[in-house]
């Protein structure tokens, strides 16, 4: 197996497409600040491993961090790994994650250096960021699920896997953010057809593979650019930067979601154990999941999942008041 | 860590004064106005999923921002300091005492708690056993497993983001647990308490004993 084609620093071509693509775009909504929400973010793809097979990207992202440690090295925050297929992938609970060639499928680590406050909407963040590079690319009806799986037509077209992980050697936090997308791979094991789907099955068309990936990396860039930002405003006695002193980033999220005022199932691993039914009647500030239940008293879930019952998304959206994107 | 009990020494503790209080303090700075009188009782989270709060103990205020702490545990309110009723207090300050009744089963655990090793809740969040042990306790029972020093033991879980934790302590069975599925814990809290086989033959005399002469539940 030829080894990894490895580019060092946001400074190639990642670097001009944030440039030329992802900077004017957040300039004509954002104005001025977009520079600085950027800059922020430009740990992000630091260094990109490309592997044309792996066995599970967030091992490998495990192994490089205890060898760098090892050597005496400090690990770049914004290393992304990412392979062409992976053969022992999975997702959370250890429930199996397809990922042959097409998709997108990799890990990015983020050393941890947001304050306790923001550390939480990282999982929001990686969401975001894929639902905004699926809908430029075309994919326009694609939606996002409590925490942060992104649907479109109710099937799942990405997900992600967060760990949190200490370093041994210096007790280094890492957050190693696996992430999954079905871009130009097609085919599904049958216990996944009904409830997967590709972008390129919902396009017609295949997908330009490392378009997508510079596309998915720059608004990476840009939403965990987000949360410094906000975390620097905050610091700075300023508030949040979004309408009515909201946090940015949950503003987006509410825009790309049709999570609120669904009905759901709540539990913590939904297959296995599904808890209770509920309504869902908003986020809190830190990203957790505001529910109320049949009997009118309300629930605050900060982990866990959710899945949609009765009505269609497109119901719902329309009960939802201010519902954008 | 006591290896020795004075058995009668903690049951004239317990007779005379069977409570725990628990201060309550200010979750931060701010304005705070008392919402309980002294000797009021107080009620615990209820409900199924512990989603009913408890009885509302005092409202504080910062930056036109309120909000109202509730209590997490049933007793009466031993002691306010009405001094503070109405002021702006640092975050921290002692605002009231609850005085909770304990009850058999507590006062086995905090005996328990002066001979296990209680193993702490790195940070605040929901925790959860990891797959692993999860389905060996469900198979035979937590006090049939054994843990090492290096296992991964519990997972902690918070907003899709999990993080196995790594048990750091003496070998031991897994004797008594502190956290519920889906139930935050504090920072510090014990997860676990963890007693080496040699202890156990104490814990069992405990056990027995309180159980055999203490008469209410």
């Amino acid at each position: 197996m030829a080894g990894p084609a490895i580019e060092n620093g946001q400074s190639g071509e990642l670097r001009r497409f944030i440039q030329d693509r992802e900077l004017p775009l957040r300039r004509h909504a954002h104005g001025g600040m977009a520079s600085a929400v950027l800059r922020y973010g430009a740990f992000v793809g630091s260094a990109i491993q490309h592997h044309p097979a792996l066995t599970r990207a967030m091992d490998h992202a495990l192994a490089h961090i205890i060898a760098m440690e090892e050597s005496d090295r400090s690990v770049a925050s914004g290393t992304t790994i990412v392979a062409d297929s992976l053969s022992c992938s999975r997702g959370r609970f250890s429930r199996q994650w397809h990922a042959p060639p097409g998709g997108l499928w990799g890990c990015l680590i983020h050393v941890n250096t947001l304050l306790p406050a923001s550390r939480p909407l990282l999982s929001l963040a990686v969401g975001v960021a894929c639902c905004e590079a699926i809908r430029q690319e075309g994919g326009a009806n694609a939606c996002l699920r409590w925490v942060n799986d992104v649907l479109i037509g109710g099937k799942k077209v990405a997900g992600f896997l967060i760990q949190g992980f200490s370093g041994p050697r210096h007790c280094e936090e890492y957050d190693l953010v696996g992430f999954g997308i079905n871009l130009n791979n097609r085919r599904f094991p049958e216990e996944l057809q009904s409830s997967a789907v590709s972008l390129a099955e919902v396009l017609g068309h295949p997908v330009d593979l490392p378009h997508f990936q510079l596309t998915f990396l720059a608004k990476l860039t840009w939403n965990l650019g987000l949360l410094y930002f906000e975390e620097a405003n905050t610091l700075r006695e300023n508030g949040f930067s979004g309408d009515g002193g909201e946090h940015m980033l949950l503003r987006r999220w509410k825009e790309l979601s049709d999570t609120l005022g669904r009905r759901v199932v709540f539990g913590r691993n939904i297959f296995e154990n599904p808890l209770y039914e509920a309504t869902v009647t908003g986020l809190q500030d830190d990203g957790a999941l505001m529910l109320r239940l049949s009997d009118g008293s309300s629930i605050v879930e900060s982990c866990g999942e959710i899945r949609y019952r009765g009505e269609t998304a497109e119901a719902a959206q329309k009960k939802r008041p201010g519902a954008g994107g | 860590m006591a290896n020795e009990i004075d058995f009668d020494e903690i049951f004239k503790k317990y007779r005379s004064d069977p409570y725990e209080y628990i201060d309550i303090r200010a979750i931060h700075t701010g304005l705070v106005r008392c919402l309980v009188a002294e000797g009021a009782e107080v009620a615990a989270p209820a409900g199924e999923w512990m989603h009913l709060p408890g009885t509302g103990l005092y409202e504080i205020t910062r930056e036109r921002n309120s909000k109202i702490v509730t209590s997490q545990i049933n007793g009466a309110v031993a002691g306010i300091n009405t001094g503070l009723n109405g002021k702006f207090v640092e975050a921290g300050e002692t605002l009231m005492t609850i005085r909770h009744p304990l009850k058999k089963k507590e006062i086995v655990e905090n005996i328990l708690q002066e001979i296990l090793f209680l193993f702490p809740a790195p940070e605040k969040a929901k925790y959860f056993f990891s797959l692993d042990i999860q389905s060996r306790i469900e198979k035979k029972g937590a006090r049939a497993i054994t843990i090492n020093p290096g296992d991964e033991i519990i997972t902690m879980s918070l907003m899709k983001r999990d993080t196995p934790v790594y048990y750091e302590g003496e070998p031991g069975v897994i004797y008594s647990i502190y956290f519920k599925p889906g139930v935050s814990v504090a920072q510090g809290d014990p997860l676990i308490g963890v007693c080496g086989p040699e202890k156990l033959p104490l814990i069992q005399k405990i056990v027995t004993k309180v159980k055999a002469d203490w008469d209410t539940e």
